[in-house]
């Protein structure tokens, strides 16, 4: 039940500055996640708002509070680690009644709370055991528990899902969501995997180097990335990138890239001769049937390197004269190298770089 | 001056080598084992013997086993051990007396050495008094190699007529005294640790029962627990009265440091207390720290000795043989006990070597009442002494003399004193 | 093929197996025949000693025979002296360690600083506690350095004790202690089980009580006559010497658990309200349980062996301090009684037993669950 504002929040150590500057403001309720790649301040932002990290300079404010100075028990704000933190000498029960148990609760309350919560994850059934006896769903269940308990003001996740294997990540990646829609608390969420981000937020935080690179839903970074870089980080398989130059303007404007030349919608941020980077993202590749909607002028005759079948979709690596690239294809393909197969790109969904300043042309 | 001396001691010396055919005629080679614990300030005299046997026996190594800890705690104990896995050294270090006697010599481990003895004349030269506690009806088991005497009280002259007193020559004497010094603020009578204790025991029981007493008690003819058991015990209990509260934690030193620093008027303790004196603290014996015979025990010497004997199954006897007869030898002992700070079991030893409390010692030695000291293995066997360490620590509990008496029979009984 | 691992694993351990099977236990084994016997007093150092069989004879004398005294009073300095060993160091330790994981400056420094004592021999430790404590320096004197007056304590030869007792009750305080510990302990589990509680610990642990106060004059007596033994404060020395040398030890024991937990747990729990305290005494503490329990384990036969430490500080006949140990190698190896001495080495032997053998079982089992 609380906003949460950051504003030109600045963390050192030592000579070295993690987070530089960062604004932001996280509504009532939202669902935020902070990307990066490593190293890029997303933890250590997370840290500050819990209160483990004191802030080098700016303020944070939960609820109209500013919390800089505020113990972290104090802030009303529940954290799920990484690792599960769980404590190993307590029974799941006890795990969860912690937080109770300090905040001196009475014995019927804490009992009840716990319960609910329990029933919530499906935990009832081991209540009384220890930790280590659980699996890694299960711990991570706990490490919820432990945290919605307390019917927190503001959820912090700290990469909870990263210790999980693929399958249970994405179940307990649906398991959050659903939980989320269902407490409806603030919610930050820290993670590097982009899938994560893209599935689970409301508004997804693309930090790198300490600074925010772009704020926006899912839809938005991933069809209008304000950079190069938020362009190369969000999407899976990663953008194609490649330098091009731009020619003619209006509706004549035509980008080439190596040996291949294709009109473009107009561009006015562009000028005619101008060097750019070229993005397409692989999901802007058509084949076959799909090619119908497409302009004709935008089909190609492309070489395949290698196709990659996915179940339901397919990878394709293909070349086009002397550039390569990667496309994400509805159905099933099946090609061999070397057979030559008629691909199409939406160029509405072009986008234009700066390649000095890695900014986008728009 | 000096020069004499030296020629008259090489010729004793002759005059012994020409006495003792027997012990030189052969040539002796081998090994030599000797086990004591002198290693700290006693290792110089030591040595001079050694010194003394290479030069006679240049073919016999001398092994110096020594193993340290004050009065040989842990030199026992490994002695102790050794025996008892069956590897005696050649000759080894021991208290004089029940200490030889009712460990060693009652779990027949000694050999007789009367005939050693009788060889050498030592029954002539050694006072009748030692020989008697050194030896059994069935033999004569070690050979003293030094006396020290136990009954000693210690002050310093010029304090003393400081505050007005004199050293007492009975307890009433030193009660008078004490009383005095205790208006004053001086402590009459300085004590130190448990050992200590048992120490002025000793002094004190010897001058409430008399000579012919204290040696029917260890004969096993007078009981601990008779009227003059007690009595002694009593005697003991008001002694107490006027030493001071934190003896315990005090070592010897540091109670004959309390006299030299005029804390305390009056310490009993063995003669080793003028060696540290003279020694350790540069005091002029006779002039600085003055002595006597403790309390009620003038004209009585109670002595306690260190001694070697010959072990049954020593790997080299006639070794053995040879040392001992340089242990019991007139300049044996001469070369010894001025180093050691004690002197000679012979009444005929070169007073000339020794200082002034040296000589005024081997005076009384010669002419005293010799008893054996309990504190220091002379009276008692072990298990004796290790009893009364208890019973001693009951009573500085309860401060009961009666029943302190009642446990000193029964421990007396047990461990079989005068049997 | 597991067969012949099994054989070339029996090879293998058979040497220390019968080395030790001979010297460890073969030994043990002798001692205690040799504390059934009567091997001492006159003639025990003969070539063949002679050694009757006598049964629980020194056994018997030790605890109840007139002369065992001093052993007695050993065996209550020897409680004495572990418990508050045990509590001294372990709580300095503890402290100290908490100090040190919250990383103040020169940490490193510090940690060092607290465990060399550890490096001392505990003749050293001894001969150095000895001098301070001595009654006219040293610790005494301290508050003459602001002007009090001096101390007048007298560390190592106070005769004075508190907490007395009369050896002849000992039935009854054993079951009056029986009995308290079932009270406390039915009143720490009355809030989770009422009903197992009440029944199997409250309950019992009144009528037990009652019944040896009611029941007080027809219990048997331990001894035929009064004999108070109690917490001599010349011990006081003894213990503080042997506090400051192993507290250090206790100190890097908890720190390299205290080390060994996550940064994440501690924030989880800061997180979950707990202060710095809250986190020591529920985390923390719990976690490193296996710690404390090898401490424990440590320290008591530490305490049950101290031998060299006493030896070095009050001297071997010092009945204020004495411990069953020194009294062992006084018996043995002074008194020449070796059969009492084996007596009080099985019985110490036992003791320490108490302590480890439920800690072997417990772990033993631990690790079969595992």
């Amino acid at each position: 039940m609380a906003q949460v504002e950051l504003s030109k929040v600045s963390k050192q150590f030592g000579a070295t500055k993690v987070v530089r500057g960062i604004d932001l403001k996280i509504e009532d309720n939202e669902f935020i996640v902070l990307v990066g790649p490593s190293g890029c301040g997303k933890s250590t932002v997370l840290r500050m708002i819990a209160g483990l990290e004191s802030v080098s300079s700016g303020e944070i404010r939960i609820g109209d509070r500013p919390v800089n100075q505020v113990a972290p028990k104090d802030r009303n704000v529940a954290m799920v680690f990484q690792n599960y933190a769980l404590y190993p000498h307590m029974s799941v029960y006890e795990n969860m009644a912690f937080s109770l148990k300090m905040a001196k609760e009475s014995r019927d309350e804490i009992e009840r709370k716990v319960r609910e919560a329990a029933e919530i994850l499906e935990l009832t059934p081991y209540l009384d055991r220890k930790p280590a006896a659980l699996s890694g769903g299960q711990r991570q269940r706990v490490a919820m528990g432990r945290a919605i308990v307390r019917s927190p003001s503001v959820f912090l996740f700290d990469e909870p899902l990263s210790n999980l294997d693929a399958q249970l990540r994405t179940q307990m990646r649906m398991e959050l969501k659903k939980l989320h829609l269902k407490m409806n608390t603030t919610t930050i969420y820290v993670t590097h995997d982009q899938i994560e981000a893209m599935t689970l937020a409301d508004r997804i935080v693309i930090l790198k180097d300490g600074e925010i690179q772009q704020v926006g839903t899912p839809i938005e970074v991933f069809e209008r990335p304000v950079n190069r870089f938020v362009a190369g980080f969000i999407g899976n398989p990663p953008i194609n990138m490649l330098s091009a130059t731009i020619s003619g303007a209006g509706p004549g404007t035509m980008l080439a890239m190596g040996s291949l030349h294709l009109p473009i919608p107009p561009q006015p941020a562009c000028h005619d001769g101008q060097r750019v980077l070229a993005g397409i993202r692989p999901d802007a590749i058509e084949i076959g049937s799909r090619l119908v909607g497409l302009r004709t002028d935008w089909h190609v005759q492309a070489e395949v390197v290698l196709a990659e079948i996915l179940g339901g979709h397919s990878l394709l690596e293909f070349t086009v004269g002397d550039i390569s690239m990667i496309a994400e294809l509805e159905g099933r393909i099946i090609a061999r190298p070397g057979e030559k197969v008629a691909l199409g790109f939406d160029l509405d969904r072009l986008l234009l770089f700066d390649p000095q300043s890695g900014l986008a042309l728009r | 001056m000096k020069k004499f001396i030296t020629l008259c001691c090489a010729c004793a010396a002759m005059l012994m080598l020409l006495t003792a055919p027997v012990a030189s005629a052969k040539e002796l080679s081998g090994k030599l084992e000797i086990f004591s614990w002198w290693a700290g300030d006693e290792g110089p005299a030591l040595q001079a013997l050694i010194d003394q046997y290479k030069a006679a026996n240049p073919k016999v190594e001398v092994v110096n086993a020594t193993v340290t800890g004050g009065s040989g705690v842990n030199a026992k104990a490994v002695l102790k051990t050794r025996m008892l896995g069956g590897e005696p050294p050649d000759s080894f270090q021991v208290h004089a007396g029940q200490e030889l006697i009712g460990t060693w010599v009652k779990a027949d481990r000694m050999e007789d050495l009367t005939f050693l003895f009788k060889e050498q004349g030592w029954e002539k030269v050694f006072p009748a008094g030692l020989v008697k506690q050194i030896g059994t009806d069935k033999g004569i088991w070690s050979v003293p190699v030094n006396i020290h005497r136990s009954n000693v009280v210690w002050y310093v002259p010029e304090n003393l007529k400081k505050w007005g007193i004199a050293a007492p020559a009975s307890w009433d004497e030193f009660f008078a005294a004490a009383e005095v010094l205790k208006a004053k603020g001086i402590v009459p009578l300085a004590l130190a640790e448990n050992w200590t204790i048992n120490h002025l025991w000793e002094s004190v029981a010897l001058s409430a029962i008399g000579v012919e007493n204290w040696e029917a008690l260890w004969s096993g003819k007078l009981a601990f627990d008779s009227q003059a058991g007690v009595k002694a015990w009593q005697l003991f209990g008001k002694v107490l009265e006027y030493t001071n509260k934190d003896a315990a934690s005090l070592s010897w030193q540091q109670a004959t440091d309390m006299v030299v620093d005029g804390r305390a008027a009056f310490n009993i303790m063995g003669d080793w207390a003028a060696g540290y004196m003279t020694t350790t603290k540069k005091l002029v014996p006779g002039k600085d720290f003055g002595w006597a015979a403790s309390p009620g025990t003038g004209g009585k010497f109670m002595f306690l000795a260190d001694s070697f004997g010959l072990p049954k199954g020593a790997p080299n006897r006639d070794n053995v043989i040879a040392w001992l007869t340089l242990l019991g030898s007139r300049e044996g002992s001469d070369a010894f006990n001025p180093l050691k700070g004690s002197i000679s079991a012979r009444t005929d030893s070169d007073l000339t070597k020794y200082n002034v409390y040296g000589q005024s010692a081997a005076a009384d030695f010669s002419k005293d009442l010799i008893v054996g000291s309990l504190a220091h293995g002379v009276s008692a066997n072990e298990g004796f002494m290790n009893d009364f360490a208890s019973v001693m620590e009951m009573f500085l509990k309860s401060r009961d003399a009666m029943a302190a008496a009642k446990a000193a029979q029964q421990i007396a009984v047990k461990n079989g004193i005068g049997k | 093929m597991r067969n012949h691992d099994r054989i070339k694993a029996l090879c293998t351990l058979s040497p220390s197996i019968i080395l030790i099977g001979i010297f460890v236990y073969g030994f043990i084994g002798n001692t205690f025949w040799i504390s059934l016997t009567d091997w001492g007093g006159v003639a025990s150092l003969a070539e063949n000693p002679v050694k009757n069989f006598t049964g629980f004879g020194n056994y018997t004398e030790l605890f109840a025979g007139f002369l065992g005294g001093s052993f007695r009073q050993d065996l209550v300095n020897a409680v004495y002296y572990s418990v508050s060993l045990l509590a001294g160091a372990i709580g300095i330790g503890l402290f100290l360690a908490v100090l040190l994981d919250n990383k103040p400056v020169g940490e490193a420094f510090f940690r060092t600083v607290f465990l060399y004592p550890m490096s001392l021999s505990f003749i050293v430790t001894g001969t150095i506690w000895r001098w301070m404590l001595s009654p006219q320096g040293g610790v005494n004197i301290l508050p003459t350095y602001v002007g009090l007056d001096p101390l007048q304590f007298r560390w190592l030869s106070s005769t004075e004790a508190v907490m007395e007792f009369d050896w002849q009750n000992l039935l009854q305080i054993a079951l009056y202690i029986l009995a308290a510990v079932l009270i406390i302990w039915g009143l720490w589990q009355v809030k989770q089980q009422p009903r197992r509680a009440m029944s199997r610990l409250l309950v019992p642990g009144v009528v037990l009580g009652g019944g040896a106060w009611l029941g007080g004059d027809i219990l048997p007596k331990a001894l035929f006559m009064e004999e108070m033994h109690g917490f001599n404060l010349a011990t006081l020395g003894i213990i503080m010497a042997t506090v400051w040398q192993y507290s250090g030890y206790t100190m890097a024991l908890y720190l390299a658990g205290f080390t060994g937990i996550s940064q994440d747990l501690r924030d989880a729990a800061m997180l979950d309200g707990a202060s710095s305290a809250s986190y020591y005494r529920h985390i923390a503490l719990p976690m490193v349980k296996p710690i404390t329990i090898s401490a424990v384990i440590i320290l008591s036969h530490i305490s049950l062996k101290m031998f060299d430490l006493i030896f070095a500080m009050t001297g071997p006949d010092n009945g204020s301090t004495g411990h069953p140990a020194l009294n062992m190698y006084l018996t043995t190896f002074r008194a020449n009684e070796f059969s009492r001495g084996a007596a009080i080495a099985i019985i110490l032997f036992l003791i320490a037993a108490t302590f480890i053998i439920p800690y072997l079982i417990s772990s033993y089992r631990q690790r079969r669950i595992r």
